[in-house]
């Protein structure tokens, strides 16, 4: 193009009949432009209608509320009992999961303790690729069976690959001594609460922004 | 169109003919009569889409020499891909994409439905199958040099080929919904959510939810059933398009007769 | 390529063409018989292997060990030895994707005219080591078997005596599949090698009475299994014992 003479960008210059004053869109141009735009808006219409319906909706917020997981007293606090919650009642098995409780000890937990943690509530999804990890009380370990992952006593990474120690679920005491949990959370190697990511995704360092968390999942607001 | 020279003349059966009504013989045979009518059908079908051009160019182009049992490893991945084709469509009519009743869908196929572990059986090893030969298909390619000029393009298609057979084994994993297929499918998604950045919002986004979920069956069921079926039957459509254009390559080591000749010779 | 080397490549090309024969009918016949083969193999697999299910899925389970369909047993392996936290993204989208743009590119970054794959000695040779990696990889995830079972046979020292004997090993091969040694042991196929040390041959090190005294007072990290009690602990301690090289106790 740099070889041809500048043209001027009003039509009426170029000696295009019909021109109009001030005009600098051709027509045959403007039709082009209307063609791709027509199509453009229709298509587009239809994509990013289907593709908000498709994607969306894992972003909308849920809330798992609390379930009730019976007395405080029927919880040791030197080893854990599984109990399974149910996070969603339409799945079956597949909405549910499983916790490992004790009571919070204060010899062995050092994190600080609030109203959210006087029962200690571990997931049992292995947090490499969340494979379904036990917890072995004669070697008072949680281990993986997939890819050799194993936790000590504390859900701490002790062994294998996994990237932060296990995800733990909020607890409370209501006022008749039972014990309910809540939303999960995820936690970093300092037992930090975070919101919670799935399994992977690390949280030390650069971690947790490398790894945003979803917006339909958060921690409890001030914890 | 040198290159249409080079064809032998179709079948008769291809070619349009005329009648010939003069020849008594002909209308006294049955056979004749029906042979005559396919011809005419065939003739009035040309006649409206010019379609018998196409048929010789796909047909009877020219296979270079020294083509040998390396070169049918694309045919046998293809009829994987029509076998699981096949046996998935019937399988859609026994299945129910629904968690709660997707396992017993299954079971209902396996124990009560006539040919049913039959059919599940081919589907399922005919997936393998396809996994195999979509890589050997690929390593023979890569040996012999065949994604070279000019068949670069039919390379990169191929490889997206490759993916999406990829995608559709680990879609239609979950599909059964026993343990297996379950937790397969939850290390599948957390593998993938560990890319940086884009990880916590595509596994999401393909499960329909943070975890696997109701929505996550029918989802890859959707995936699983029209949209990668859908790309990879337009795929290996511009693959085989590719492929005849450009023919398929021959051996590395075959080397064109000085003496030249001609397809007669071939022709025993 | 050059122009040069595509007009030569033609060139030849469609001299080869022009010496070789019609699709159909003489080259389908090879694909009719290649799909009649395909065909009948998956039905054949059908017919033996069928298709099985196992348990209705639950996310409530802790004793599964999920495994992968045996064609992705190699990225199942990769995730497996690498271990350090920071590099897991590697193992899981890193490999992938480069694999992935490798093949994406080949046409790209390899111009070299020349097909014949002798006369490509490095892309030979770097196809036949991808091939040989991912059958290595395979084979080391095939072997590996979860830590929460001990797949063994006893020993024929073991096998011969029969009776007490023979109970007390099974005793404590179960009792030591269900305290997941193999959490931090490899026993036989079993378990993770690392942190501790590989049981398989323990016996040609330790004698019975050593191995009950290191399960009660262990070098840290290993925990405390005094728990178990006495008799528990023997069982152990015998199964343990009986590791040895030689002694036929692989699967």
């Amino acid at each position: 193009m740099s070889d041809r003479p500048a043209k001027s960008k009003y039509t009426l210059d170029r000696g295009i009949p019909g021109a109009f004053e001030g005009e600098t869109v051709t027509r045959r141009r403007m039709m082009v432009l209307a063609a791709n735009a027509t199509g453009g808006i229709a298509i587009g219409a239809v994509a990013l209608s289907a593709a908000g319906f498709a994607i969306g909706q894992p972003f909308v917020e849920v809330d798992t509320g609390w379930h009730d997981m019976g007395p405080l007293d029927e919880i040791p606090n030197d080893t854990y009992v599984p109990r399974v919650i149910t996070l969603d009642p339409k799945t079956g098995q597949v909405g549910k999961s499983t916790v490992y409780l004790r009571q919070r000890n204060p010899v062995v937990d050092k994190e600080p303790g609030d109203q959210y943690n006087k029962v200690v509530a571990i997931s049992s999804r292995c947090m490499h690729m969340g494979c379904p990890a036990r917890y072995v009380q004669a070697a008072q370990h949680f281990v993986c069976p997939c890819h050799g992952g194993v936790y000590d006593f504390r859900g701490e990474v002790a062994a294998g690959p996994p990237v932060r120690p296990l995800d733990r679920f909020y607890t409370r005491i209501t006022s008749t001594g039972r014990v309910e949990v809540g939303r999960r959370f995820s936690v970093n190697s300092e037992l930090k609460r975070f919101s919670p990511r799935p399994p992977g995704q690390p949280l030390d360092g650069i971690g947790q922004y490398l790894y945003p968390s979803n917006p339909s999942q958060r921690k409890l607001p001030g914890t | 169109m040198a290159k249409i020279k080079l064809l032998p003349s179709p079948p008769a059966g291809l070619r349009p003919q005329p009648k010939r009504p003069e020849d008594p013989a002909v209308d006294d045979q049955p056979k004749d009569l029906v042979k005559e009518a396919g011809v005419s059908a065939a003739a009035w079908v040309d006649e409206r889409t010019s379609l018998s051009g196409t048929v010789r160019w796909v047909m009877f182009r020219p296979i270079p020499k020294g083509t040998n049992w390396f070169y049918t490893l694309g045919t046998a991945t293809m009829v994987a891909f029509i076998n699981q084709v096949i046996t998935g469509v019937v399988l859609a009519m026994y299945y129910d994409p629904s968690v709660t009743h997707a396992y017993e869908s299954m079971k209902y196929i396996n124990n009560e439905v006539f040919l049913g572990e039959f059919i599940h059986g081919m589907h399922r090893w005919g997936s393998t199958v396809m996994v195999i030969l979509v890589f050997l298909h690929m390593a023979r390619t890569f040996f012999f040099g065949a994604y070279k000029y000019p068949r670069e393009l039919n390379w990169i298609v191929g490889v997206a080929l490759l993916v999406l057979t990829l995608v559709m084994s680990v879609t239609g994993y979950l599909l059964p919904f026993d343990q297996r297929a379950y937790w397969a499918s939850v290390v599948a998604m957390n593998i993938g959510g560990n890319a940086p950045l884009l990880g916590p919002f595509t596994p999401p986004a393909a499960l329909g939810g943070p975890d696997v979920t109701t929505v996550t069956l029918s989802r890859f069921y959707a995936i699983h059933m029209m949209i990668i079926p859908g790309l990879i039957i337009g795929l290996i459509s511009a693959h085989l398009y590719l492929v005849i254009k450009l023919g398929t390559s021959a051996p590395p080591w075959v080397r064109a007769d000085k003496v030249g000749g001609d397809l007669k010779e071939h022709d025993a | 390529m050059n122009q040069r080397e595509k007009e030569e490549y033609l060139r030849e090309y469609s001299v080869l063409k022009a010496q070789g024969k019609p699709f159909f009918p003489y080259i389908i016949v090879k694909d009719g018989v290649m799909m009649i083969v395909v065909i009948g193999t998956i039905m054949l697999l059908s017919i033996v292997l069928g298709g099985e299910l196992t348990a209705k899925a639950d996310a409530t389970t802790t004793t599964y060990a999920p495994r992968p369909e045996w064609y992705y047993f190699w990225a199942f392996e990769l995730l497996r030895v690498i271990k350090p936290p920071a590099l897991v993204s590697l193992a899981t989208v890193g490999v992938p994707t480069i694999a992935m743009l490798l093949l994406f590119l080949l046409p790209f970054y390899d111009r070299n005219p020349e097909r014949h794959p002798l006369r490509r000695p490095v892309a030979t040779t770097a196809g036949i080591f991808v091939i040989g990696a991912m059958f290595f990889l395979s084979y080391l995830g095939a072997e590996a078997e979860p830590p929460s079972r001990v797949d063994m046979e006893p020993p024929p020292s073991v096998a011969t005596a029969g009776g007490a004997t023979l109970e007390k090993w099974e005793a404590g091969r179960k009792l030591v599949a269900q305290s997941s040694c193999g959490g931090c042991h490899k026993i036989g196929a079993n378990g993770n090698d690392g942190p501790g040390p590989q049981l398989t041959q323990i016996g040609d090190r330790l004698k019975q009475g050593a191995i009950r005294e290191t399960l009660i007072n262990p070098t840290l990290p290993m925990p405390s299994f005094a728990k178990l009690g006495p008799e528990k602990l023997d069982d152990i301690a015998f199964f343990l014992s009986t590791l040895k090289s030689g002694s036929g106790g692989g699967h």
